[in-house]
């Protein structure tokens, strides 16, 4: 049963060109020149009650515009958005007060106090009773172990444990679906873990999530259905399995090289390993599909024919999974 | 000879930016210069009223005012954002970088935040000055002079007042308020000395010098200044010498403690 | 009724926040406890030196205007706020999407907020300089009329809100919102009062200003505060300049409404 429905969403915005100097200035202040950008450009989706869907993206490319309409922050332009019944920007009063949502870089607990205060006031705001709020505060003071740090003021909390707590701030009032906007960014590993963690718990508790994100591991450690955006337009709407099997299951090994690279040897040995040059001549990067070699094996090979100083082994990067995406 | 170099350097900066941001600059500027040029409205108001200070003709008192809207202009322009620079800094746990500098702290911190924007309030003094200098005219040559050597004291105190404020910010952590207490016990200095009682009159010659900020400059112009006036140079000299002894002081301590 | 009670939380939770952000800083209103009672001292001894031997000046007399500088001075303790300055800011920042996704209004936010900064006002910043002025300068503080006064203060605590509320939704609107708000502080530091009693200007002025909103925050409730029974250019009794600023207020209060309404037609069209 899908929990949320898009059909056909259009946000355009209108900028106005605007000239730089006195004259230009002077010339748009009576007649400007429009120019309509399309956000987010016919998209339609569904996602389903209780799951977790992942919505992935380059900078720009229309994620945070998606997710601000499904908050009901913004109009869309048209299309219509179904959320539980709600349609989330006419209802917004309403609807708000199902739903939860994180914004990785705005922060919604107060500087000065300590998170538990903060606390309180959204339990005013959002009604809970008394009884409910010190259940679920327990439960999710546990589960994200928080419960000595929200008791100091937040300014001095890490940037890990203030994220831990914009999470309790947001589920407080046990809202069916939770948004998330880049809600890793910034944080370290350790950190980065706990927030997964906690996510796939509540999930498992029956909370739907829905997050934006381009760091890809947020994806492939949560999400069961994958929408991928560029340009405002859907390129990529599946499982998480079938993106995989799309993409295949590949890693990029760079390598900082001790003397510039000779390409014919490194194709003789390497076969059809794709080759990407990187940055200046003593860096490489190789493109490896573990499906069809073990990465072992593969280290092993390079080590007789280059000589390299550093190497390390990386998700492919977005851009190039919009590509992919693109060519399929 | 160093330290002046470096100084101007930094003026030609700070030129270089306001030019660079003309529009805000200006802006800036015409607002400073409005809400300082405010107070002397309540003078006009009062004589408009047919009400007086005793002794005192309406272009009197404005002349006090726009002396001492002068010395505050070049005050500013010279230290005013030494105490919010210093605030920051010690709000953020930075001043650190000011102590790396192969400078004195205090005069790197000057040099550096030469603000430009005073300018207005600077003009807008000069500009009342010599509208009322017009109505009261002036006196001789010698009266000129002593109007000078107490305006450069009156400016003195103001950079004594700056300094102190600053140092204050040290140790009263993030508070934004604390050039409040400034602008308020300066008030007694933009009106005629006599409509205060004695103490007040004392307190405000020899304790904390404002009156030497706009009134004994306008009196001296005018030509109606006592000789006894001049002691007041003392305590000016003395004031500025301490402002920059109590910053220098918690620098001293602030090293110590390391933040 | 129960949806009266819920708001009733919520403005008494957000309030009490407010309080213990701000309590951290309580320290610094002991600036305003130095602050005002200086700057009391410098207006006794200059209106005790215009006055002289005159009677009364622009239809005051030398104790009403000495009582008129201490009850405009404890009532900016009692209204100011910066809903403008920090609305433009979280407009700014673009952390007002955080708000619109709270089911509160976040006018009715702001207003908690302020009701929560005000008791701390109250007791750190007027509160003492009350004491100070009634037990250390023997002056006659206290209002005549107290229902009256209080109804007063009450509505230019409304008042200044709303139209702080108005400057700040200005940044919805526009790029350079803070010179708008710097300019009317300007223009309400001459015409609300606080530095002059208004009666000292040109009657046209005064007639002008009956349409605008600047008197309506400190000129009027100080002078309902001192009990003068011929108020401004009407020369309105007690009532009837209460009744006067409760009309202003409501007029903000549409104000506020429809600018609301405008602002997030365009937020939720743009998302600023």
């Amino acid at each position: 049963m899908s929990i949320i429905t898009v059909e056909d969403l259009v946000k355009s915005y209108t900028t106005y060109k605007r000239g730089s100097g006195f004259k230009e200035t002077l010339k748009s202040f009576f007649k400007r020149e429009e120019i309509e950008i399309k956000a987010v450009d016919h998209i339609s989706f569904q996602i389903k009650k209780g799951s977790i869907c992942g919505i992935l993206g380059p900078n720009g490319a229309g994620k945070s515009t998606t997710i601000k309409m499904l908050c009901g922050a913004l109009y869309p332009t048209s299309g219509s958005i179904d959320v539980m019944g709600y349609s989330p920007a006419k209802d917004r009063m309403k609807y708000v007060q199902k739903i939860g949502a994180v914004f990785g870089q705005k922060s919604q607990l107060i500087w000065d106090i300590p998170p538990v205060d903060s606390f309180a006031m959204n339990k005013a705001i959002y009604g809970i009773e008394d009884a409910e709020y010190k259940r679920r505060l327990g439960e999710m003071a546990e589960l994200f172990d928080i419960g000595e740090v929200m008791y100091k003021p937040t300014r001095v909390l890490s940037l890990g444990e203030r994220m831990k707590c914009e999470f309790v701030m947001a589920m407080l009032h046990g809202p069916e679906i939770v948004f998330l906007d880049e809600p890793t960014i910034g944080l370290d590993v350790i950190a980065k873990a706990k927030i997964r963690e906690v996510v796939s718990e509540m999930n498992r508790n029956g909370t739907t999530f829905i997050l934006t994100t381009h760091d890809l591991e947020d994806v492939e450690q949560l999400a069961q259905e994958v929408i991928v955006i560029n340009h405002g337009k859907k390129v990529f709407d599946d499982s998480l399995q079938n993106l995989k099997s799309t993409l295949g299951n590949k890693k990029i090994v760079s390598l900082s090289l001790a003397k510039a690279f000779n390409e014919e040897k490194l194709r003789s040995v390497l076969g059809d390993v794709p080759v990407i040059p990187g940055s200046n001549d003593h860096e490489i990067l190789l493109e490896v599909d573990l499906d069809k070699q073990n990465i072992r094996d593969f280290l092993g090979s390079l080590n007789g024919i280059v000589d390299f100083k550093d190497i390390s082994i990386k998700e492919l990067p977005m851009e190039t999974i919009i590509t992919r995406i693109y060519s399929e | 000879m160093k330290y002046i170099k470096i100084y101007f350097a930094c003026v030609k900066t700070a030129f270089a930016q306001a030019a660079a941001y003309r529009a805000d600059f200006i802006m800036g500027s015409f607002i400073t210069l409005l809400s300082n040029i405010l107070f002397p409205l309540v003078t006009i108001l009062i004589y408009a009223n047919g009400a007086e200070f005793p002794g005192w003709n309406m272009w009197e008192v404005l002349l006090i005012q726009s002396i001492y809207s002068m010395s505050t202009g070049i005050s500013s322009m010279l230290l005013s954002s030494v105490v919010w620079v210093t605030m920051d800094h010690i709000r953020e746990g930075s001043f650190e970088t000011v102590l790396l500098k192969p400078v004195s702290p205090l005069f790197f911190i000057i040099s550096a935040n030469f603000d430009v924007q005073s300018i207005g309030l600077f003009l807008g003094g000069v500009i009342m000055m010599v509208i009322a200098v017009v109505h009261t005219g002036i006196g001789s040559v010698l009266d000129i002079l002593s109007f000078l050597l107490l305006f450069v004291a009156g400016i003195m105190v103001l950079c004594g007042m700056n300094l102190i404020m600053a140092a204050i910010s040290f140790k009263w952590v993030g508070n934004s308020r604390i050039p409040e207490i400034f602008d308020s016990i300066s008030t007694f200095g933009k009106y005629p000395l006599s409509i205060f009682p004695r103490t007040v009159q004392i307190l405000s010659v020899i304790v904390i010098p404002v009156a030497v900020i706009g009134f004994f400059p306008a009196s001296a112009l005018l030509g109606r200044v006592d000789k006894e006036a001049f002691l007041a140079l003392i305590p000016c000299v003395l004031f500025l010498c301490f402002g920059v002894w109590l910053y220098n002081k918690m620098i001293r301590l602030y090293e110590g403690v390391g933040g | 009724m129960k949806k009266l009670k819920h708001k009733f939380e919520e403005c008494k939770a957000v309030a009490f926040v407010t309080y213990k952000e701000w309590s951290a800083y309580r320290t610094h209103s002991l600036v305003s406890v130095f602050v005002g009672p200086v700057y009391f001292i410098v207006q006794y001894f200059i209106w005790t030196a215009v006055y002289g031997d005159a009677g009364s000046l622009a239809g005051l007399e030398l104790s009403e205007t000495i009582r008129y500088f201490g009850a405009s001075a404890l009532i900016g303790y009692l209204t100011m706020d910066f809903a403008d300055w920090n609305l433009q800011m979280l407009i700014r920042t673009g952390k007002f999407l955080t708000f619109t996704l709270r089911p509160m209004h976040h006018r009715f936010f702001a207003l908690s907020q302020k009701l929560g900064h005000r008791v701390l006002g109250f007791f750190f910043e007027f509160l003492p300089c009350l004491l100070i002025f009634m037990l250390l300068f023997k002056v006659e503080i206290l209002p005549d009329r107290m229902g009256w006064t209080f109804v007063s203060v009450a509505l230019a605590f409304l008042m200044n809100f709303y139209v702080n509320y108005c400057l700040g939704m200005t940044a919805f609107f526009l790029v350079k919102a803070n010179g708008i708000r710097v300019v009317y502080q300007l223009f309400a530091q001459i015409f609300s009062g606080a530095l002059i009693p208004l009666n000292f200007f040109p009657k046209v002025l005064q007639s002008v200003m009956i349409f605008l909103p600047f008197q309506y925050t400190n000129y009027i409730p100080a002078m309902v505060w001192t009990g003068s029974e011929s108020i401004g250019v009407l020369k309105l009794n007690v009532p009837q300049a209460v009744l006067a600023q409760a009309f202003a207020t409501i007029l903000m209060f549409v104000l506020s409404e429809v600018l609301y309404r405008c602002a997030m037609k365009r937020f939720t069209a743009v998302g600023a």
